[in-house]
């Protein structure tokens, strides 16, 4: 992708961002008391200056992709960014770790969720090391869980099957 | 308080041994963590931050001050050995250091860059404690209205931090700015973009917020390319760093110290721009200038100097005036509000022994950087011997611990989950994180003062301007903004 390209989608996202601000969002969700006499001290007001300066910056993305006369790709962009859909299938695949971490943070307990997450981004990342990473899956949730349970005294979630000392 | 109380309440706050054991620890873990390409300086201080709650403020403080100072010098190690930059601020060190690597002159290198780290080090924490003070007694007159001017003016730090683009760099602290309005509205107490959601009534966790930002993205980075961080490294070799060499390179190393602090105390000019600096300065006044780029050991010296003069001097804008000089010390600011301080002109009234043991605490990082350094540059095998696709896993392990302890909270680590998510975003599009960073920080700041100022003048704007300090600053704002065009302006169109 070349920055001709990278700053004429971002001019357009932007914009859309900022009319989505100032036409949708907030109005619907920022409140205001109604006996608020001026504008300069309402809770819309600052958020109204930001979505405004948002436009202003769009616009100048805008102005810059179609005022820039070079088109040349990024230096890096075919070694920082691997061919074929297996790269996006990992992205996909960590997305829904992400997720059951979420989930299985209140019902599994931190502890076990993190062992199944190690485990799960390793070989996700294609280790080489496939015992070493079962091994940091099971220890270093271990070792954490005894840190801020033990010593900083977090209360950290022990979900609804098995519970640690 | 006189000076010597002070500093006999800041003794009595760090004269034992934990404090300056974790101080030790703070080097070690930033001298390692620099020292692993892709986990730089910033992601090792956010990682730590959420070890420190249970400490005192002093050694929590001292830690991260630890790790700070580590992660900038552990970065030139890499950068010397496998031409990969531990941190940004090391990539001038590249330039002299891979080639000396390269003839077998890694070790002189390395030890050059050791000498010329501490030194610099030592000059910036000097310069720390001779100027913030100053600083801050002048800015106990400061009311919203000259905060909001210096604010304004610390937000020219985006210029800074943006990188490659202004553009894109204005739009990542639009972007923080606005998530910084999210939560009950400083004055009236109303709602703002909370969704009826109690968890955001507070705003978004800061913590949960920068881990996202600095730490996700590199997990998620390794998901899309696990290849990209195989790298060559080379050998130490047998020569070793001498007293001439040190010698020779003396005058660089000062001017280059001289640079960082000078640059450091500017908020957001940061690491890389003071090495480069440092580095074409020695360059233009050395008699071996047809030697720099091919190996010159008075390149390297130069460079890390000017990268670790940085690290004292960025705390001068932090303490005195509360405004972060770059993004690891926004964290830091972070991590002092974590522990119920306030960094800025009041703390130097009110936390006077914090002050003093963290000065204290600065001249005894120098010497141990001094230690740790040595032993890191004969262990850095071990270190890049570490498999990522097992580090990373533990990385993001770490990040969802760290997270959920801030408030013990799950709704924190999905904040942070979806903010890793917008950083990589970010990061595929060449938008830095680091203007987020500092405007999520400095934006409710910003909106606080300029609402206070305008209940105090009656919503009259003219309060902005009311004195020779908002002057200055308003000044020093329309200087650096105008002085930013016009580089913009003349990188689009080349004079030839």
């Amino acid at each position: 992708m070349s920055e001709k390209t990278l700053h004429l989608r971002l001019g357009i996202f932007t914009c859309l961002v900022a009319l989505f601000l100032i036409f949708y969002a907030i109005p619907s969700f920022v409140f205001s008391p109604s006996n608020v006499g001026n504008i300069i001290l309402s809770p819309l007001f600052w958020p109204y200056v930001l979505a405004g300066l948002t436009v202003i910056v769009g616009l100048g993305l805008l102005a810059n992709a179609l005022t820039s006369a070079k088109d040349t790709p990024f230096e890096d962009d075919e070694t920082v960014h691997p061919e074929g859909s297996a790269p996006w299938m990992r992205l996909g695949a960590l997305a829904v770790i992400m997720v059951l971490v979420m989930v299985g943070l209140p019902t599994l307990g931190m502890v076990w969720t993190a062992m199944l997450a190690f485990a799960a981004c390793a070989f996700l990342f294609r280790t080489r090391h496939p015992v070493a990473a079962v091994v940091c899956a099971v220890i270093v949730p271990l070792l954490l869980y005894a840190f801020f349970a033990h010593v900083a005294g977090v209360a950290i979630p022990q979900g609804n099957f098995v519970r640690l000392p | 308080m006189s000076l010597m109380d002070s500093l006999a309440a800041g003794f009595s706050l760090v004269g034992n041994f934990e404090a300056f054991f974790m101080l030790f620890v703070g080097l070690v873990v930033g001298v390692v963590a620099g020292a692993i390409p892709g986990l730089s300086a910033t992601m090792a201080v956010a990682l730590t931050l959420p070890f420190t709650f249970a400490m005192t403020p002093i050694n929590a403080i001292l830690l991260l001050l630890g790790v700070y100072k580590g992660g900038i010098f552990g970065g030139s190690i890499p950068a010397i050995l496998i031409k990969t930059p531990g941190t940004p601020a090391s990539s001038a060190t590249i330039l002299d250091g891979h080639p000396m690597a390269e003839r077998g002159e890694a070790g002189r290198a390395l030890g050059m860059a050791l000498y010329a780290s501490c030194t610099a080090d030592a000059v910036s924490n000097l310069a720390l404690i001779l100027f913030a003070g100053w600083l801050a007694s002048f800015a106990l007159n400061f009311g919203p209205p000259e905060f909001f001017a210096l604010i304004l003016f610390s937000l020219t730090i985006i210029a800074g931090v943006s990188g490659e683009s202004l553009l894109r760099g204005a739009l990542s602290a639009l972007a923080g700015l606005l998530l910084a309005t999210i939560g009950l509205d400083l004055v009236y107490g109303t709602n703002r973009f909370t969704f009826g959601n109690p968890n955001m009534m507070g705003g978004l966790n800061f913590i949960a917020v920068l881990i996202g930002l600095f730490a996700i993205p590199e997990i998620i980075n390794m998901a899309w390319n696990p290849m990209a961080h195989l790298g060559r490294t080379r050998a130490l070799g047998k020569s070793r760093c001498s007293w001439a060499d040190y010698k020779n390179s003396f005058k660089a190393i000062i001017r280059g110290s001289m640079i960082g602090v000078f640059l450091g105390s500017i908020p957001g000019i940061g690491a890389a721009p003071s090495a480069f600096l440092s580095y074409s300065e020695a360059r233009r006044t050395s008699k071996n200038k047809e030697n720099f780029g091919k190996g010159e050991i008075e390149g390297v010296a130069a460079s890390e100097a000017g990268n670790n003069g940085v690290a004292g001097a960025t705390l001068i804008p932090l303490l005195a005036l509360g405004v972060p000089g770059d993004v690891i010390t926004a964290i830091i600011i972070g991590a002092f509000m974590v522990h119920g301080l306030q960094p800025g002109p009041m703390m130097f009234v009110l936390n006077v022994d914090i002050i003093y043991g963290l000065f204290i605490g600065l001249i005894v990082s120098s010497v141990f950087l001094l230690i740790v350094g040595s032993v890191a540059i004969r262990g850095f095998r071990f270190v890049a011997d570490v498999p990522k696709r097992i580090l990373m896993p533990g990385v993001l392990i770490l990040c969802i611990y760290g997270v959920f302890a801030v408030n013990n909270n799950i709704f924190d680590v999905g904040v942070m989950f979806v903010m890793g998510w917008v950083g990589y975003i970010m990061m595929r599009n060449r938008i830095p994180a680091a203007p987020f960073l500092i405007a999520f920080i400095l934006g409710p700041l910003l909106e606080d003062n300029f609402r206070q100022a305008m209940l105090m003048s009656g919503s009259d704007p003219s309060i902005l301007f009311r004195g020779p300090i908002t002057w200055f600053f308003w000044f020093l704002t329309f200087v650096t903004v105008f002085a930013i065009t016009r580089s913009t302006l003349r990188k689009k169109v080349p004079l030839s």
